[in-house]
């Protein structure tokens, strides 16, 4: 099924509509073997609540519930299961109409819970991950890292991925030639940058700082006594002179911005101070210093910011900063709030970086030992005889961790062939850089293949019907677990076990799994999953309005994206309950993020860890500013958009989209009375076309109507009238502002978790979820509330389950 | 590229290739390709610029009918080009009609087929005008085509109701299932069109080894297909004519290597901040690559489908997307236009450059054609009907400045099937296609 099940809709989609028709013929007899059965059944619940609405007649929504047997789910489970979502959201009855005691909906919900799982436990079905699956951008850029010990800029080697059902992991089937030509162009500069070979001319990097970056402040990480700048972390192809050459930022008539004053730089390279610079202001007038100058005219610009220095190849950081003054002491007179780096309304005081380039390597004098070149040459030839034994010894182990498993006599026989013809145009490594070449472009490499296993007899497995479902191999396995925690290869260990067979083991896959969760790469769950799943990825996209909200820039951007982060970390990392997602005490901020959300006493550039205490707007996802954010619009705040993220993205309820030619939202016009979003809401919901979604939608956003549109916290609305921020959920639950949204998500803590553990599911198994996989997720969800729904118990019910284990043929 | 030898401000290095790059080295670049493009018989080129969310029609259609001495304010900036284009009104998608209208107005827009509705990796469209020209005019071009955007595509969630996002991040499709990515990095594209350094020599032995490697994986694609059941198969040969595509393009390559580029070729450094000059700096590597001869189909959009960028620059702080549910509201309106316009003027650059660049007998811009324009009519309904759509080039072969205006909708893959024609690939129809633009072919001349 193409359409996205569990993203999918309240409504049914319409080929749906066609389906039930077809289905209804079907159940009759069944229905009549089954009814004699049994009395105690929960039908009468069902016609007395459910069928004045979805009976064959109305058909309301499209759903026919009448012709159903809830004795025999089985035939119809796809759509019991949605009869279970909309009752475990209390979305149906719909608030308002008469709806069943709290106690009639859990045993009912329980009950038909209990039969469709044994339906699916009689006929498992774990659906079918494809068979190819392309190693995406992040994917490449670990797998390179955890390969041979470097770090790439993947996203000026490959496309970007596109995205489906939230995730760039799921639609990378396709091939198409001009992304084979980018693996092949990156595979040339990767397995050359690895190996030391010198570049054949010299090349160059510029790394250009955001344009809207406040540079009055220290800047975390950077040495002390400075201000702004910023770190690179380089690669250097090898040993040789560098050039690095720095460009301040402009206005409009081409002059250095807050140059007013003198300034000094610094350049330094892994920490050690490599060049002074001095910046001289241009002289305030006057023919005099033409004469006389007392200034350099190079000093006014920043034609001289650059020198050459000898740098050994290899991974370095680079960090520029401006050495800071006293008289910036001046900065903390200013308006604490005031972003500034915009030219015409706050312009800058100090000048500011724009980019710094690096170029070389001029002269290269060869390389001498890189961390990659370690991990690489295991062996060294010291004769010409050694060589073809070490070069197998090191293709050999390469192509083990770079195709995820064993490698074949044929897979070290091909690799040698192009390290005989590297060989024989160069030397020793050269031969080496070719094979990783072919390697790093090889299909075992670029693609994570999961193929159904052949009968020994050679026959197609098309023809036998003996393998409808199977177990993955402890290789396929190993590669799904390291995809899923670490969007990487597998390490030794993990592939070791799996090797031995003895992958799949209960205790061992338990323990590598939590070997695996507290490596450092696990942090690709913080920065691929979370960031994806929390939209953090669109934050440098958005770009609020300057004039409505002067006190935006990168600065808090970055903060924002940092503290979201942070928060998912502290439940990664500690063990915490997923649900302190949306209850935490605690929260993460540095000086600059710390006065945008008003809590005092917080000084410098690092973020910590700070206790809000119970009940603080802040506490939580629904009070970070990152997401807040996203979901406004650049001039004002989106309860439409926000609230149909919170029902998507926490709550797992999302409203179907719109239907066509829906007329939008009214503006606010000159000269008409000026209205609040509220007010314009209820224009919205006056037409019934609108309402039946949006009086889902818009009360929980409106619930948030506290945060404006950079999420600051504010009492007064854009009518200057007192914000009215009461709200409701689609259960009918009727609250104030965010925390009494927080409490009301909380007591759906169970769609908030089912939601979180169907992102990572779709995350884990690359693939948008079914409502066959619905079983597995409850199972997920019920071991996980045994132990508080502790973040490695899902992470462990996940990788435990039978989607994940297992495949369709 | 060399930094210690630019003694160019920043300002002016970034402006671009536009300004530094571009010109002098176009010019220096002639006589090197000079054996392929001075042929007497044309080369035959096809462009797409898109621009997203429709537009303000009232502004944008020009109030004269057929002959045209005046454009419209928001074409306003092609008015030195007049008589080298055409601008069609009351063409429409019927197709595009979907609960995704943006994402179905872009993929929609050169492949006038319906787009399945999915978010999985199941997606399926239809082949590409872009796609079908570059089947005949790529057979001899080291790149078939050059897929651009300005836009990167790390925004996730919903692309459009339902739809992937694959629908709204590319115009071109070769085929059913197999959607081109777009590159929106200046310095990417030009590695793309001339590698990153090194002699001729140098750069063919990287495209030997290339092809050494693709030779074998090759072979070990096709094994591994034979050792699938049949529904993976598929997959596998679509691999393979992956491979055989990229192949044939490093022989190509191959060859044109014997025609030197010019050591003095500058890599832009990135992406400009300033989006006029990121986009300006897209042209220009669009007029290298033609001129070169690198490529004669390039699809580009300008921008993306439900983009919220902002145009301070021409005084728009409000969000394109917001700005395009006008209402009727003339306030949004008249930033609806200032958006077109802005959108148009930068397609004036284009056609300047292509103009200023000699080709054989005539210019560039002679031997193009271009099509610029929305796969959205009015933006605030979602509608995909009178289409803001403008032709341009063609030469002599192409009757300009007028506005060909229909009573009645017609396809607007009419109009592709006429473009097709008019780049020397005769189509009968394509997707929905009810005939021809007759207007925009010659008189016939029996």
């Amino acid at each position: 099924m193409s359409r996205r099940w569990w993203a999918g809709a309240i409504g049914l989609p319409a080929f749906l509509l066609a389906a039930v028709v077809f289905l209804q013929a079907q159940p009759q007899q069944s229905s009549a073997l089954a009814s004699s059965a049994a009395e105690s059944s929960e039908r009468p619940l069902l016609s007395q609540y459910c069928a004045g609405c979805h009976n064959e007649r109305s058909k309301l929504g499209g759903f026919v519930l009448s012709t159903l047997d809830i004795e025999n789910v089985a035939p119809h489970a796809e759509r019991w299961e949605m009869v279970v979502r909309k009752l475990r959201a209390r979305a149906m009855p719909p608030a308002g109409r008469p709806r069943p005691s709290e106690a009639q909906y859990e045993r009912l919900i329980a009950r038909l819970e209990a039969s469709l799982d044994r339906a699916a436990e009689a006929n498992p079905d774990p659906g079918r991950t494809d068979t190819f699956r392309r190693l995406n951008r992040t994917e490449y850029q670990n797998a390179i890292r955890d390969l041979l010990d470097l770090q790439v800029d993947v996203s000026t080697l490959l496309p970007s991925d596109d995205s489906s059902h939230g995730f760039d992991n799921i639609s990378v089937g396709g091939l198409s030639p001009t992304l084979l030509e980018r693996y092949l162009s990156a595979a040339q500069k990767i397995s050359r940058l690895a190996v030391g070979t010198p570049p054949r001319s010299a090349g160059s990097e510029t790394i250009v700082l955001p344009v809207d970056l406040t540079q009055d402040d220290h800047f975390d990480g950077q040495p002390l006594g400075t201000r702004a700048g910023t770190r690179v972390a380089h690669t250097f192809p090898a040993d040789g002179e560098y050039q690095i050459v720095l460009r301040l930022t402009r206005d409009r008539d081409e002059l250095i911005e807050g140059l007013n004053e003198p300034h000094q730089m610094e350049v330094s390279v892994d920490g050690v101070r490599q060049q002074m610079f001095t910046l001289m202001p241009r002289p305030r007038s006057s023919p005099v210093d033409l004469v006389e100058p007392k200034y350099s005219p190079d000093q006014a610009s920043d034609s001289h910011l650059n020198f050459r220095t000898k740098i050994t190849g290899g991974p370095h950081v680079v960090q520029v900063a401006f050495i800071k003054r006293p008289s910036a002491l001046v900065e903390t007179e200013r308006q604490p709030y005031l972003a500034a780096y915009s030219s015409d309304r706050t312009p800058r005081t100090q000048p500011a970086l724009y980019s710094v380039t690096i170029a070389g390597p001029f002269n290269p004098t060869g390389i001498g030992d890189t961390p990659s070149r370690a991990r690489i040459f295991s062996c060294r030839p010291a004769r010409a005889s050694q060589e073809a034994s070490c070069a197998r010894a090191i293709l050999a182990s390469m192509a083990r961790r770079a195709y995820r498993r064993p490698a074949t006599g044929e897979d070290v026989e091909t690799l040698q062939s192009f390290y005989r013809q590297g060989r024989a145009e160069g030397s020793f490594e050269h031969g080496i850089e070719m094979a990783l070449r072919a390697m790093l472009t090889s299909p075992a490499f670029l693609f994570r293949i999961e193929r159904t296993p052949m009968p020994a007899d050679g026959r197609s497995p098309a023809a036998d019907q003996k393998w409808p479902i199977y177990r993955i191999s402890d290789l396929e396995l190993a590669s799904r677990l390291s995809f899923f925690l670490w969007s990487s290869i597998p390490d030794d260990a993990l592939l070791d076990t799996a090797v031995k067979g003895r992958l799949a083991d209960h205790g061992e896959l338990e323990k590598h799994v939590l070997r695996m969760l507290a490596d450092p790469r696990a942090d690709a769950l913080v920065n691929n999953f979370a960031a994806q799943w929390l939209y953090l990825r669109n934050l440098d996209s958005v770009k609020p309005d300057t004039r409505l909200f002067p006190d935006f820039d990168d600065n808090l951007r970055q903060a924002y994206r940092r503290e979201t982060e942070m928060l998912f970390e502290s439940v990664m990392k500690e063990n915490r309950s997923i649900l302190d997602l949306l209850r935490a005490d605690y929260t993460f901020v540095n000086e600059r993020l710390a006065k945008h959300y008003g809590i005092p006493n917080i000084y410098g550039s690092h973020f910590r860890k700070v206790e809000l205490g119970n009940d603080h707007v802040r506490g939580g996802l629904l009070g970070q500013g990152s997401i807040l954010t996203v979901t406004s619009y650049p001039n004002r705040t989106s309860p439409v958009l926000r609230g149909k993220w919170i029902l998507e993205n926490l709550l797992g309820t999302p409203v179907p989209p719109p239907p066509q030619n829906v007329p939008p939202l009214p503006e606010n016009r000159p000269g008409d009375k000026v209205l609040t979003v509220r007010e314009r809401m209820v224009q919205h919901r006056a037409n019934p076309a609108c309402a039946s979604c949006h009086q889902l939608m818009d009360p929980v956003g409106l619930a948030t109507e506290h945060f404006d549109a950079i999420g600051r916290y504010r009492t007064q609305s854009e009518t200057g009238t007192p914000v009215d921020a009461s709200g409701g959920l689609p259960d009918g639950s009727t609250f104030e502002g965010a925390l009494g949204l927080r409490k009301a998500v909380l007591n759906r803590q169970d769609l908030f978790v089912t939601t979180l553990t169907v992102k990572l599911m779709t995350y884990a198994l690359g693939r948008g979820l079914e409502y066959y996989d619905t079983p597995a997720v409850r199972r997920v969800t019920r071991t996980a509330k045994a132990d508080d729904y502790r973040f490695s118990s899902v992470i462990l019910g996940i990788v435990d389950s039978l989607p994940f284990r297992m495949r369709r043929s | 590229m060399i930094v210690s030898k630019l003694a160019l401000p920043r300002r002016t290095f970034l402006r671009g290739v536009g300004a530094t790059l571009a010109l002098p080295l176009l010019d220096a670049m002639v006589p090197a390709f000079g054996g392929l493009s001075a042929a007497t018989q044309p080369v035959r080129r096809l462009g797409v610029v898109y621009i997203p969310m429709g537009s303000n029609i009232t502004e944008w259609m020009p109030k004269q009918v057929g002959q045209l001495t005046e454009l419209s304010p928001s074409l306003g900036a092609l008015t030195p080009f007049l008589k080298q284009i055409n601008v069609l009104s009351n063409l429409e998608l019927k197709n595009a009609y979907s609960s995704g209208n943006h994402a179905t107005a872009n993929c929609t827009f050169l492949s006038g087929v319906k787009a399945k509705m999915t978010e999985g990796s199941d997606y399926e469209m239809g082949i590409t005008i872009d796609q079908i020209a570059a089947q005949q005019l790529g057979k001899d071009t080291a790149l078939p085509s050059l897929e651009l955007a300005t836009d990167f595509n790390y925004v996730v969630g919903n692309c459009d109701n339902g739809f992937s996002c694959v629908y709204m991040n590319t115009l071109a499709w070769t085929g059913k299932t197999t959607p081109l990515p777009t590159e929106a990095n200046p310095r990417v594209v030009f590695e793309r069109l001339f590698g990153d350094g090194g002699s001729a020599a140098d750069r063919k032995a990287e495209l030997k080894k290339n092809g050494s490697i693709l030779d074998w994986v090759t072979q070990d694609m096709a094994r591994l297909g034979r050792r699938l059941g049949p529904s993976d198969r598929t997959r596998v040969e679509e691999y393979l004519d992956t491979l055989r595509e990229v192949e044939r393009r490093i022989q190509k390559a191959e060859q044109l290597d014997g025609a030197a580029l010019p050591d003095v070729l500058t890599r832009p450094v990135g992406v400009p901040a300033d989006w006029e000059e990121h986009a300006k700096l897209m042209f220009d590597l669009q007029v290298l690559a033609l001129q070169a001869d690198i490529t004669r189909v390039i699809t580009f959009q300008l921008a993306r489908e439900v983009s919220t960028r902002t145009y301070p620059e021409i005084g728009v702080t409000d969000p394109h997307h917001a700005v395009s549910h006008h209402q009727n509201s003339p306030e949004k309106l008249a930033k609806l236009a200032k958006i077109n316009a802005y959108h148009v003027s930068l397609f004036a650059y284009l056609l300047e450059k292509l103009r200023a660049t000699k080709d054989g007998d005539g210019t560039l811009l002679d031997h193009s054609l271009y099509l610029m324009g929305s796969g959205l009519g009015n933006p605030d309904v979602h509608d995909h009907t009178n289409l803001p759509i403008v032709v341009a080039g063609g030469g002599a072969s192409t009757k300009g400045g007028r506005h060909i205006k229909y009573t009645n909708p017609v396809p607007l893959t009419n109009l592709h099937t006429t473009l097709l024609d008019k780049v020397g690939i005769p189509v009968e129809r394509f997707a929905d296609s009810t005939g021809k633009i007759d207007e925009l072919l010659e008189p016939l001349t029996l």
